[in-house]
């Protein structure tokens, strides 16, 4: 099982062994780099141009990130005559200074004379756009569209439209992929008949033979359809509109079967958009006929990728579905296919797709439509409901949440613990106690901790919707029994959900049965759980008074205070300390700083220096005549310690006092 | 030649910004202001420094968050803990009540989580046996950490020297480099391994517990035998310096041959009589993994802890620490790795880059 040995060997007994650091021998390492003086503009242009020949790539890297600074130097007529063909003829670099000097080049344009002389910048990107490295082609692309957006119209629609058009029939299959990218962003600005050509154009590349050009149209296919509806209105959506004839006939022949999974895998981010597109339409004017009908060859796209041979191609359908139901939730007749398409995500055979789809269980339940109550565990696409009758979204999913508590996979619950909570103020109060309640005490006693610690950190949403009552019947032994959980986090989760919970039950509850819990954990074996109840209790005692704090907590602080362990005398002390600032200031005067202040005699030091840190705070709400008749005596005392560290704190939080009392007169 | 487990992927300083969990309790160390702490203002050179004080606290504030110090701070530590180290015993005294911890081996974010399993420092006292680097990545947050501890609270937190603190060691299992990949030069690596040096072999709690990383050695009869060496030097490959850092216990009675090319293996009868002649109640030890985060051995006379959980992040072992109380009761507490922020929760890669 293991696959090293944990073992160790012995000392090596030849040689040294040759380290594979970059100095040769530890022993005579380099200096370390002194730092770089300051150095004028002008000797930065030329070390920039000096390094863009250098040697080393590292250093034409770095050079090559700092174009903008060289040309500024340079200025427009040298960076024009001379840098950019240097770049030009420079494009057979290595990668990494290629993508630094693509990504550089969208940064020149006022360095080569602002949008009229833009153009020039084109020369080196059409260059660095059919390069094979991928990554380089996308930062040319971004600076390419960055230049494109500032040239002059006739500037625009002549020599980069040619561009443009030139790379998209380019023998290579890189340019045509750069193509696909530019081409959906040019469409705006291109006049009517470029626009119909450009349209050809991309149709081509969404048809190309190479499955990486599909891929990269298939990516930009939704903001062409955006941006064609953005130009040519709804008019593009009617029976011989650009959409219906070309486009949409690109969606389907892209989502097809046929298609490679990663082209297929843009189908969800095309057919959100094309949801958007129409939900952006029926804010304004009802739907026409025509539209609908583009709404109902989209429909099957989307219910293909749920059942989709690609797991893939289904996790980008499960982890975006929130996408899908915000796009199409305004659409008629939609939801009626898409919840069940959910609902079939959510019992996907590979657990990463029933995962990602639990993760948008409330953001699907949240949808305002209503559906057909659930078809009872038959196949979404098993038939219609008889009965006819309508729910909401919510009120249908809420019932697969006991399914998916029995789901094999622990990540799969521990999503849903994650999220369970959240449907119940969707769902209102009666229906969370019939129908959410009894899963959620399931996963409260989940095996896998990690259900439990997710759930646990997530119940507030659910208490403040169910009303006490069932709170302390039904949920309240499932916490109890957590409160003892072997793994400390999940006591710490509990821990903090107690003050919210004590609130909700009130005093009298509270007391009866929580109290002794709350008190248990100042004993806990882990030094955070101590701690944490430490900060519990004084919540407590700032919620329910003095008196309370008085009867119920310190009687407990004080058997602790006994403790064989200094850890637990430090945790009595702390707890002390904590509730002692939130009760009335007589009581911590009277009752609670004798407590503390004998704790100054505790025979370890760590006791001791504590009760020094602790009196800074505990003392300005004491008064300067306690604190002169009862403190400082003290921490007198302790800044005589035979323990150096207790000498320090005594010795902080005196002078500390004394300054603030100081002030305070 | 085992393999080393630290790989190319492994995380470099830029990205180590964030400590692992906002649970309360946390593990950074009590700050302060405003008063030179009487152990650096009388320590050795006499320098009486607030500034050293000053810039200890905003160490160990970064160290708490997991960001390495520059190499300048690091120099400046080294030689604070110098003077610190030079001053302790080769059998250097603790006073109970202490918490003994075992290997770390640069798994930093474990190191925060025993704090909060066993309280942080300077409220609960450590006494760490050795191996802070290698295998882990974050050797170099890990060792810098608990040598600031040292200097900052020298009462408090006590540090031995384990096999791993060693140069040529280091240069095997990752330490070197780590320091490499994080500096930019060996030059730290260089500054640590010289301290190494320094580190006390062995401390004895309250005349009863005699600690160490590896175990005994058969030309080491009584403590006053360890007190003898000469310890400010490299491991070496043999001999009771050696034997102290790298020999087990063994089932088998007397010595034997260790399998791991220094050190012996010791019997219960070595054990037993060494304690009985050196009036000790337990040899407490960690150099071994072990399953449980602790194991006694030889009727009791041994204990080992190892304070590494899931070892090299892939061994599933609990770690466990041992808190002796001011009775010398002792209580294990065993813990499982903390919990890694932006670690997958998904077994397979999750399908967002391909082809
Ligand atoms: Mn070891």
């Amino acid at each position: 099982m293991m696959e090293i040995d944990p073992v160790d060997d012995g000392p090596i007994q030849k040689d040294v062994p040759t380290p594979t650091g970059p100095s040769a021998s530890p022993f005579n390492s380099p200096a370390p780099q002194q730092p770089v003086a300051p150095i004028s503009k002008e000797d930065e242009a030329r070390q920039v141009i000096e390094m863009l020949r250098a040697e080393d790539v590292s250093e034409r890297v770095s050079a090559a990130r700092r174009l903008e600074a060289a040309a500024a130097v340079l200025g427009e007529q040298r960076t024009r005559s001379e840098l950019l063909p240097f770049l030009t003829d420079a494009a057979d670099d290595e990668d990494e200074v290629l993508l630094a000097v693509a990504s550089s080049l969208g940064l020149l344009i006022p360095h080569v004379g602002g949008s009229l002389h833009a153009h020039c910048l084109l020369l080196p990107l059409e260059i660095l756009l059919t390069v094979e490295e991928a990554a380089v082609r996308e930062a040319a692309c971004k600076s390419t569209e960055i230049v494109a957006q500032s040239l002059p119209q006739a500037t625009f629609q002549g020599e980069y439209a040619e561009m443009v058009s030139r790379l998209s029939s380019k023998e290579w299959f890189t340019a045509r992929c750069s193509a696909a990218v530019l081409l959906s962003t040019a469409y705006p600005s291109f006049n009517t008949q470029q626009q119909n050509q450009l349209l050809t154009n991309f149709s081509k590349l969404c048809r190309d033979d190479t499955p990486m050009v599909r891929r990269v149209a298939a990516q930009n296919l939704g903001k062409m359809v955006k941006n064609v509806v953005t130009v040519m209105g709804r008019t593009s959506l009617t029976p011989t509109g650009k959409v219906t004839t070309l486009l949409l006939p690109l969606y389907e022949e892209l989502a097809s079967n046929d298609q490679p999974d990663s082209v297929r895998l843009h189908t969800t981010d095309n057919c959100v958009i094309f949801g958007q597109i129409m939900s952006d339409i029926v804010k304004d004017a009802p739907l026409e006929h025509d539209e609908l009908a583009l709404i109902s060859r989209v429909m099957p796209l989307i219910m293909a990728t749920i059942d989709d041979r690609s797991w893939r191609v289904r996790w980008t359908a499960a982890a975006k579905f929130n996408d899908v139901i915000s796009a199409y939730d305004m659409l008629p007749g939609t939801m009626e296919s898409l919840v069940p398409a959910f609902e079939k995500l959510l019992q996907d055979p590979e657990a990463e797709v029933r995962t990602a789809a639990t993760f948008n269980l409330a953001h699907v339940a949240n949808c305002k439509a209503r559906v057909l109550v659930s078809n009872n565990g038959r196949p979404p696409d098993g038939g219609m409901d008889s009965s006819g009758h309508r729910t909401s979204v919510a009120e249908r999913l809420v019932k697969r949440v006991t399914s998916l508590t029995e789901d094999d996979s622990d990540h799969v619950r521990a999503a849903l613990a994650m999220v369970a909570t959240e449907l119940a103020p969707i769902l209102g109060k009666e229906s969370t106690i019939t129908h959410l309640v009894p899963p959620v005490l399931l996963l409260l006693r989940d095996a896998a901790s990690e259900v439990r610690l997710n759930l646990i950190s997530s119940l507030s949403a659910l208490n403040e919707v169910i009303g006490v009552d069932l709170l302390s019947q039904s949920l309240l032994p499932a916490i109890l029994d957590l409160a003892q959980d072997g793994k400390w986090r999940i006591r710490l989760a509990i821990i903090r959900q107690i003050p919210l919970l004590a609130k909700q039950l009130g005093k009298d509850f509270f007391t009866e049965k929580l109290i002794s819990l709350c008190v248990g954990w100042l004993g806990d074996d882990i030094a955070s759980i101590r701690l944490a109840a430490a900060t519990n209790v004084k919540e407590l005692a700032a919620l329910f008074g003095t008196g309370w704090a008085m009867e119920n907590l310190i009687p407990a602080v004080l058997e602790i205070r006994e403790n064989k362990s200094y850890l637990r005398r430090l945790t009595a002390l702390q707890a002390c300390s904590m509730i002692s600032l939130v009760v009335d200031d007589d009581t911590t005067r009277s009752e609670l700083l004798p407590i503390i202040l004998e704790m100054a005699a505790d025979g370890v030091p760590n006791i001791r220096f504590n009760v020094a840190k602790e009196l800074q705070l505990l003392a300005p709400k004491c008064g300067l005549s306690v604190f002169e008749s009862q403190i400082a005596p003290v921490l007198s005392l302790l800044s005589e310690d035979a323990d150096r560290d207790v000498r320090f704190f005594a010795d902080k939080t005196s002078q500390a006092l004394k300054k603030e009392f100081a002030m305070s007169e | 030649m085992m393999e080393d487990s630290v790989d190319a992927t492994s995380t470099s300083v830029s990205s180590i910004g964030s400590s692992s969990d906002d649970s309360s309790g946390g593990a950074s160390p009590q700050m302060g202001g405003g008063v030179i702490p009487p152990s650096i203002a009388t320590a050795g050179n006499g320098m009486p420094s607030e500034k050293t004080y000053h810039d200890l606290e905003a160490w160990l504030m970064k160290l708490s968050n997991g960001i390495p110090l520059a190499e300048t701070e690091v120099k400046s530590l080294c030689d604070l803990a110098r003077e610190t180290l030079l001053n302790e015993s080769n059998v250097q005294p603790v006073p109970a009540p202490v918490t003994v911890c075992g290997d770390i081996h640069g798994q930093w974010h474990d190191l925060m989580e025993l704090f909060r399993i066993g309280g942080s420092a300077p409220d609960t006292n450590y006494l760490f046996m050795g191996d802070y680097v290698d295998r882990g990545y974050y050797s170099v947050e890990t060792v810098t950490m608990l040598v600031c501890l040292k200097v900052r609270y020298p009462d408090r937190v006590f540090v031995l020297r384990g096999n791993h603190e060693s140069r040529q060691i280091t240069q095997v299992y990752g330490f070197y480099d780590e320091c490499v990949r994080k500096y930019g030069s060996a030059n730290v690596w260089k500054m640590f391994t010289d301290l190494f040096d320094y580190f006390p072999l062995t401390a004895l709690v309250e005349h009863s517990i005699f600690c160490l990383h590896g175990g005994l050695s058969p030309s080491i009869d009584t403590l006053d035998h360890v007190r003898q060496l000469d310890r400010v030097q490299e491991v070496p490959h043999e001999g009771p310096m050696c034997d102290l850092l790298w020999s087990d216990p063994d089932d088998r009675n007397g010595w034997g041959i260790s399998p791991r090319g220094a050190g012996f293996t010791f019997g219960v009868d070595i054990s037993q009589q060494f304690n009985e002649r050196n009036g000790l109640g337990l040899v407490s030890r960690a150099h071994q993994l072990v399953m449980d985060g602790y194991n006694w051995s030889h009727e009791k006379s041994v204990v080992t802890i190892f304070s590494a959980p899931n070892y090299c992040y892939r061994c599933g072992n609990q770690a466990a620490i041992m808190e002796v109380d001011e009775n010398l009761q002792k209580t294990f507490l065993q813990f499982d790795p903390a919990p890694r922020r932006g670690e997958p929760h998904i077994g397979r890669k999750t399908p967002e880059y391909f082809l």
